[in-house]
């Protein structure tokens, strides 16, 4: 959230609940914007059709698969019957679904810091040059494009266990390359093309927050700071701030949630003892083995995790991301 | 001629719906050429008569064909014909209501349905306990023994009929230079048709074909845990490659003329001819000579096209007239020269065997006469829920097996355990 | 201007080869056939096969009606690309202006409800929404195609970072000047956010573009095939029995990537002008 810390409030603390009703009565303490248009109908009208879209599509069908997520059912309707938290509790009580929970922490943390940084860098270098720019901004954007059944195939035959480039090259190195036998090994190949499938996103979106920056402070800091990493440090990145925020809470979600499409080709479609992260287990159960209110109750679990992180980034970081 | 055939039967359809034929859908989970045939056998059903219009639709894999129609179902918006695949076949078999027995369909129809025309390995994979045909057998495969043929020669070896006679052969064709065997999919090859190929119990309450409530998993006995135990043995000594759970990892080494063996589908020959730069041929997936009344016929892989309820009884009459022209030995013949599964009846494969097929392509052959083996008590096949998840945890076992974590005893043990409850979770979803 | 150090460069060729070499690899392996592929992996010189494939994929009419062309595939894709992008920008700029130019009550509360729908994803909620769909009978129509995916928040999530960042004395100006809630709307925030709404265009449209799950559910008419369902049929056959058709799933997917780059390459101009466009 944006409300200012705690302290800044006054010298004793609010109760909880003085707290809670600031948070529910939205920002008119700590306004976002110094200046506001006033209350009326106006912002509902902006905000409605977006909010029925996300009512009718989105909250109506979660709400049935969270109502889901007690029961164990038969998925054809027949049959159900009412188990409370056993379907949480059967998930959190196996030793696979914690390690798969790590892993997917440690898959997060490694995709983020690389496909932002990456992106970043590319983005940085390819606002700066003149020659050649547009063909490097089309190349590394337009990869974005690649059918994604395609890009995953593209990606199982580069790390194929008896013909891959990568596994020669790896072999080269004199380490045998096992994707789908060895957990590390497979662990590469799906840091590999996770990173590769994500780059260009954000890099669109830093070369769009670099762009708006606006030339008169680019030549303010160029007279300002000479090295170029002072100028990135205490200039362009501050002004990326916000956009950097964005990617960064975008970015986990990616990895969390949109990354099971890939391991699911490089495991053909038989995860055995691979890597897989918490989203691809739901896939599996719900999706492939029809248990709807076991995959119900772990994509609740994830859910709750993640919102909570999220919840406590918005609180410590945004903090420091200083918009306009 | 293709176009030609599509224009007559583009005039065929709008011929008949002038007769306001009924109309029937068909969902399936096949793409690629499979995908075509399909098209095809439907157009060629509604070309053969002009009540009824069949219309296929392609609902991406196997998995996403069973969510489709299972979130139809409960829209109301099913469609005529389902197809499920073998491991999604006990859910859509528990949920009573959901489907109409095949044979009642097609009884009900005035059509004539005979158990007996059925090949025998086909006939219970998809029937209830008293044999009667829940899902009508579609595409149907068995797991075969490929050979290098080359390798056998220059090894100067004959193909083992039983794993006794693999043990005795294996070390002669790694000193010829190659990698004795490898196998795709040791859930179907190693335990499913271990469990069939030697007559052995699968599960409780008749392999959980008697009733959901209470059916366990039988794995970790005594001859499950020998043949892992030996395929450690091999591995660890060169006779038997393990490359992780994917098809085409443990394929390749065949395929490269590296692998003497390979242990496959019955219909793997199709591409094994465009792949392959050797000649091969094929034997009966080996069994135990130590078992007794080891030796009998296999389960089958595949799917079964099951008959959705909740629609008009015209239309269901369309679903039946639709499975009596599926078995018929042409339409049976078609589908199997040009797919690679088997033939499900006994007339078709007599029919493809005075045609010269087999001649032709003897390969294709191995598949169908393994399933006409003779069965057991324990060869109808096997009954139990999610058991795509039971198929998982023993892959990952597997993995752990074959990289030295765990000792086969434990991996069972485990695979055991976690089936169970798995088992335990379904028999609740039936309320 | 700063200095141009080669350096530069090299970091931008090392970056575009990773990222593209595996597409130019698609791009010549469409032109070997489907067994070399199959046998030796991706190829990086061109082969023979290219004119038969690109020929065989162009002109084949596949599908049960045989109605199922590259053209109707095409149109599909691009009604659910422009579709997509186009109603996300509109939504979420909406919304995020509510969100971040007015003072009122749930402010905070709506932004969280509609930041929640990137946390469930749509394969865990097919089911009921399928049946949300069924009920709304939109079954069967690219209305229920493209709506329901505008349930996500990235775009408004990306809008209200933007808002944030543009300056107060804007909106105070514009207030001295007497515009209301619609005219500072309309006249200065929507032209001050070309280059992000070309960048969230350019990411919308792909994803509208490469949409697969939810067409194939929704939908029991091949009039509504998709290039993306194209790809996945070719490439989904039964493993082991046959090789798939590797060359023309590769060849489709070159093709699949015109219309999308060719975006790209029209925004691209958006860029350099929201490059002057924020510099007054």
């Amino acid at each position: 959230m944006t409300d200012t810390p705690l302290s800044a409030q006054g010298p004793t603390a609010p109760s909880f609940l003085h707290r809670l009703r600031d948070w529910w009565s939205g920002e008119t303490a700590n306004p976002v914007k110094r200046v506001q248009f006033g209350h009326g109908l106006t912002p509902w009208l902006f905000v409605l059709p977006q909010l029925a879209v996300v009512v009718i599509f989105f909250y109506w069908p979660s709400a049935q698969a969270v109502t889901s997520s007690f029961y164990i059912e038969d998925p054809f309707g027949f049959g159900s019957t009412f188990v409370g938290m056993e379907n949480y509790a059967d998930a959190l009580g196996s030793k696979e679904y914690l390690s798969t929970a790590w892993f997917t922490a440690f898959f997060c943390v490694v995709v983020t810091a690389l496909a932002l940084g990456i992106g970043l860098l590319l983005a940085v270098k390819a606002d700066k040059v003149i020659r050649g720019a547009e063909s490097y901004k089309t190349l590394l954007i337009s990869v974005y494009a690649i059918a994604p059944p395609v890009a995953g195939l593209i990606g199982m035959m580069f790390f194929d266990m008896h013909m891959g480039p990568f596994t020669r090259l790896f072999a080269f190195f004199g380490h045998e390359l096992r994707v789908g036998v060895d957990y590390w090994d497979t662990t590469i190949a799906l840091i590999t093309i996770s990173v590769w499938k994500q780059i260009p996103y954000n890099f669109i979106f830093f070369l769009s927050g670099l762009q708006s920056v606006p030339v008169s402070v680019r030549e303010a800091a160029l007279i300002d700071a000479r090295s170029g990493w002072r100028r990135f440090k205490d200039v362009t990145l501050p002004l990326l701030a916000p956009t950097a925020f964005f990617l960064l809470i975008i970015n986990i979600t990616y990895t969390m949630f949109d990354t099971f499409p890939i391991i699911d080709v490089i495991v053909k479609d038989k995860p055995a003892n691979n890597p897989m992260t918490l989203v691809y287990k739901v896939y599996l159960d719900g999706f492939k083995g029809n248990d709807i209110g076991g995959s119900s109750a772990q994509s609740v679990i994830l859910m709750v995790v993640v919102a909570a992180l999220t919840v406590l980034q918005f609180r410590f970081l945004e903090r420091r991301v200083h918009y306009g | 001629m293709f176009k030609t055939a599509t224009a007559a039967i583009a005039l065929a359809l709008t011929a008949s719906t002038a007769f306001a034929a009924t109309d029937i859908t068909w969902w399936h989970g096949m793409g690629g050429r499979n995908g075509e045939v399909i098209n095809e056998i439907s157009q060629k059903f509604n070309a053969s008569q002009d009540q009824c219009k069949l219309t296929p639709i392609s609902k991406g894999t196997y998995e996403e064909a069973l969510s489709s129609g299972i979130a139809a179902f409960r829209s109301g918006e099913q469609p005529n014909i389902l197809q499920v695949f073998d491991a999604g076949a006990a859910t859509i078999i528990a949920a009573k209501g959901a489907t109409i027995p095949a044979e009642d369909l097609i009884k009900g129809a005035g059509e004539k349905f005979n158990r007996e025309d059925f090949i025998a390995g086909v006939r219970n994979f998809y029937a209830d306990s008293d044999g009667k045909f829940i899902g009508m057998p579609f595409n149907s495969s068995a797991p075969i023994m490929y050979l290098n043929t080359e390798a056998f020669e220059k090894a100067g070896v004959e193909p083992p009929k039983t794993w006794e006679d693999f043990e005795k052969i294996a070390p002669k064709l790694k000193e010829a230079g190659y990698l004795p065997m490898t196998a795709s999919q040791l859930t179907w090859m190693m335990v499913e048709n271990f469990k069939s190929r030697n007559n052995q119990q699968f599960a409780t309450n008749n392999n959980g074909y008697d009733g959901i409530k209470g059916t366990e998993l039988v794995a970790n006995d005594a001859n499950q845990v020998m043949m892992f135990e030996k395929l450690k043995e091999w591995a660890d000594q060169g006779l038997y490659g393990f490359y992780g759970a994917g098809w085409a990892d443990n394929l390749k080494p065949f395929e490269e003329g590296k692998a003497a063996m390979w242990i496959g589908s019955s219909g793997s020959f199709g591409g094994l001819q465009k792949s392959a730069k050797f000649p091969f041929g094929a034997v009966f997936m080996p069994y135990w000579g130590s078992i007794e009344g080891a030796g009998t016929q296999s389960f089958i892989g595949g799917a079964a096209l099951f008959a959705m309820a909740g629609k008009p009884k015209a239309e269901n009459d369309c679903t039946a007239k639709f499975f009596t022209f599926l078995t018929a030995p042409e339409t049976q013949v078609y589908w199997h020269e040009n797919t690679g599964y088997v033939p499900v009846t006994e007339a078709a494969y007599e029919l493809a065997k005075s045609q010269g097929y087999y001649d032709e392509k003897p390969v294709a052959e191995v598949g169908i006469q393994q399933l006409m083996l003779p069965g057991g008590e324990w060869t109808k096949g096997y009954r139990m829920g999610f058991y795509p998840q039971i198929r998982s945890v023993m892959e990952r076992e597997f993995n752990r097996i074959f990289s030295g974590e765990v000792s086969v005893k434990d991996a069972f043990d485990t695979i055991e355990s976690e089936g169970n409850a798995l088992l335990a979770r379904f028999a609740k979803t039936a309320g | 201007m700063q200095k141009i150090k080669p350096f530069d460069h090299l970091i931008l060729i090392l970056g575009t080869l990773f990222l593209c070499v595996p597409v130019l690899m698609a791009l010549m392996s469409s032109t070997h056939t489907a067994v070399d592929i199959h046998s030796n992996g991706l190829f990086i010189t061109p082969g023979s096969n290219g004119y038969a494939t690109y020929e065989k994929v162009l002109t084949h009419r596949g599908g049960f009606t045989g109605d199922v062309t590259g053209l109707l595939m095409l149109k599909n894709s691009l009604i659910m690309g422009f579709g997509f992008a186009i109603g996300k920008i509109v939504l979420s700029m909406m919304a995020a202006y509510a969100l971040v130019y007015f003072r009122f009550r749930f402010a905070t509360v709506l932004f969280w409800m509609i930041f929640a729908t990137l946390l469930l994803p749509l394969e865990v909620r097919i089911m009921p929404s399928y049946q949300v769909m069924s009920q709304l009978h939109l079954l069967n129509s690219y209305t229920g195609l493209i709506v329901p995916l505008l349930a996500s928040a990235t775009g408004t999530f990306f809008f209200r970072q933007f808002f944030k960042s543009v300056p107060d004395e804007l909106l105070e100006a514009a207030r001295i000047d007497g515009a209301g809630p619609w005219k500072f709307f309309i006249d200065v925030l929507v032209p001050l956010s070309k280059t992000m709404m070309a960048a969230i265009f350019i990411i919308m449209f792909i994803y509208g573009w490469n949409q697969y799950l939810w067409p194939l559910l929704m939908t029991t008419d091949e009039s509504f095939y998709t290039l993306m369902r194209g790809i996945k049929s070719i490439l989904q056959v039964w493993v082991g029995s046959q090789i798939p058709d590797y060359n023309e799933a590769f060849a489709l997917a070159v093709l699949a990537m015109v219309p999308p780059v060719a975006v790209v390459v029209i925004f691209q101009r958006m860029f350099i002008k929201g490059l002057t466009e924020s510099d007054k």
